[in-house]
């Protein structure tokens, strides 16, 4: 299923095939920041076994690099989009009424996008004003929230390619119509 | 409008969103800030908004879901899933059906390293379909077994549904592993039982394989060191108290990139394929869980869950009748949805009304109890028609068996899952007393 929907959905313009190398490449970087996870717990842990010296901060620390591994992985699942959605009641429905509904989804999708990218930005000026760190160390939570907007704007963008997708499966009755994405 | 009848057309909406293709997360999104703003007014809403995203993503809780999914991403280009069924079939697999046996213990082997259903029944199925297929298992019994045995993935602990479960009713993870434990032996002994009956019946469906010799035999089961050892550590580790579930999964990451890396043979590209996996299905997990907090902020806003709870409670309805209530509704919403989708959507309102309600066990051991209770059915959910997540994944590795058939394969595995609920509904020490023989 997964090798059968990227080779669908793998971009070909320019646009598509420099968005699709930029969301791979943030996902691959939320990868590495997850791997990042794993081994500052590994460490923790046995620090605290074996030298009973844990890293300070471990929690918090872990927290933050989940967040930023999370906002990384988000333009890479909807360009493959990997959402889940339910095609029980419509998977009679002609494919360009599916690909209206699509445009449509997608269209609510983007103005969340939009709402939660805006007001990212005026949470990041606060969590700078406030300079909340965390608790063990001096690392200021807001350091990692630029990186959290800027890949939102690239899921921001991400989402309207593909809306620009789901308006010409529309216009065109679906005939390309991308995978229905599924589990 | 009353706070409570927005709170009534927002899951109204919310369900029609769905149906029409939206996908859950955004739709849950999309109602939950209208209804809040509603509610609330603009302004509390953009100002919710602010860190609502950094918080729900930054939690040291959630970052457990990640962790066992990248575990699980390293385990299978470790070559463990190949190793564990090479392992149960060159002990069990000459007997009737016992390369079925050896699908199911391969699944459930997998199971207490992975907390997936679906990669379990991937994974499994990928290894062991050819297999069954090649002794000329029959092909509806075959992919039938092998959709059942994949939700073993979440039965036995690890589990991704249960750690979700656990957040939302902020009860204890480790708790709830230990009482998914014996549920989970009882599947598995109830799905082999299903087996040899089939084979009683219709023997030509599972012929007996060839016997292995006993070298091959220790082979074998020499191969499975690895599940072992990380099993031993990871979920001896969680279980014993020595480190919470997310130290124990990224201790379990660690080591399985290891054995990935130095036995598996894993090089660049299967870490970037296993991290760009890790990277989609956590995207999707995320995107739900994001929605689930705004849709219950508004929720909440609305008393709607406090109001149902009121409700039940006052109607004199004995509460195993309510329970049983929901389990029917989980049982039909499984039909059409996602198990993840169908926990977070569905808690916000049910765990109120069960926590009101008197079942004569203690609060703590009821939030233990329904877990597991809503564990089961939305893993039944998974290999219910007409959409059987795992069913399909299997399918699509058997392309020339029919839906139907694997979802007639599929039938009596579920009716030993209709046994195995029931009795834990009306035995909760069934899911009680481990977490009770631990805890002391």
């Amino acid at each position: 299923m997964a090798d059968n929907a990227e080779e669908r959905v793998r971009p070909t313009g320019t646009v598509g095939r420099t968005l699709f190398q930029i969301a791979t490449i943030l996902a691959i970087i939320g990868g590495l920041l997850s791997c990042a996870m794993a081994v500052i717990v590994t460490v923790s842990v046995a620090g605290r076994y074996l030298f009973s010296a844990p890293i300070p901060g471990d929690y918090d620390f872990v927290g933050i690099l989940c967040g930023s591994a999370i906002f990384a992985f988000l333009p890479y699942c909807q360009l493959k989009r990997g959402n889940v959605l339910v095609d029980f009641f419509t998977i009679r429905a002609p494919p360009r009424i599916k690909a209206v509904l699509d445009a449509l989804g997608t269209i609510i999708f983007l103005t969340a996008a939009v709402m939660f990218t805006w007001r990212l930005y005026y949470g990041t000026l606060e969590m700078r004003q406030s300079a909340e760190q965390i608790a063990a160390f001096a690392f200021y939570r807001w350091w990692t929230m630029p990186f959290d907007i800027f890949c939102m704007v690239v899921l921001i963008l991400t989402i309207i390619y593909t809306l620009t997708h789901d308006i010409a499966d529309a216009r065109s009755g679906g005939a390309n119509s991308q995978p229905g994405t599924t589990p | 409008m009353s706070d409570l009848a927005i709170g009534g057309v927002g899951f109204g909406f919310l369900f029609v969103l769905i149906a029409l293709r939206v996908p859950i997360g955004v739709g849950m999104i999309a109602v939950g800030m209208v209804g809040f703003a509603s509610i609330a007014g603009i302004v509390p809403l953009l100002s919710f908004l602010k860190t609502e995203t950094y918080w729900r993503f930054s939690s040291f809780d959630f970052s457990v879901i990640p962790l066992f999914l990248m575990m699980g991403n390293f385990a299978t280009r470790a070559g463990v899933t190949a190793a564990l069924f090479r392992a149960a079939s060159a002990m069990i697999g000459h007997f009737r059906g016992g390369l079925a046996m050896a699908a199911i213990g391969g699944c459930a082997a997998f199971g207490t390293i992975s907390g997936s259903s679906l990669a379990t029944a991937a994974m499994m199925g990928q290894v062991s379909l050819p297999e069954l297929r090649r002794y000329k298992y029959s092909a509806s019994f075959a992919t039938g077994a092998l959709a059942a045995g994949g939700t073993l993935g979440a039965l036995i602990p690890p589990s991704i549904p249960l750690i979700i479960y656990a957040i939302m009713v902020e009860g204890n993870i480790v708790q709830l592993f230990q009482a998914a434990f014996v549920p989970g032996i009882l599947a598995i002994i109830g799905y082999l039982i299903v087996i040899s009956i089939v084979v009683r019946i219709d023997p030509a469906a599972g012929p007996a394989a060839s016997r292995a010799t006993l070298t091959e035999r220790w082979t074998a089961l020499r191969d499975i060191w690895t599940v072992a050892l990380v099993f031993l550590v990871v979920m001896g580790g969680i279980y014993s108290g020595m480190f919470t579930p997310t130290e124990g999964a990224g201790v379990g990451a660690t080591g399985m990139f290891l054995i990935a890396v130095f036995h598996g043979g894993m090089r660049m590209q299967g870490f970037i394929d296993a991290l760009l996996e890790t990277a989609q299905t956590s995207a999707m997990i995320f995107l739900i869980l994001l929605g689930a907090g705004v849709f219950n902020a508004f929720l909440g806003f609305s008393q709607l869950p406090i109001w149902t709870a009121d409700l039940l409670q006052n109607s004199g309805l004995p509460p195993h009748v309510v329970v049983v209530g929901m389990i029917i509704l989980y049982l039909i919403l499984g039909c059409i949805m996602d198990s993840l989708a169908m926990i977070l959507i569905t808690i916000p309102i049910f765990w109120p009304i069960v926590s009101a309600l008197d079942f004569g066990l203690q609060p703590d051991d009821v939030k233990l109890w329904f877990g597991i209770i809503v564990l089961m059915v939305v893993e039944i959910g998974l290999i219910t028609p007409p959409v059987g997540l795992n069913v399909y994944v299997i399918n699509s590795l058997a392309k020339d068996v029919p839906m139907l058939d694997t979802f007639r394969g599929v039938v009596p595995f579920l009716m030993s899952d209709v046994v195995r609920l029931t009795l834990v509904v009306v035995f909760p020490m069934m899911s009680l007393a481990l977490p009770k023989l631990f805890g002391g």
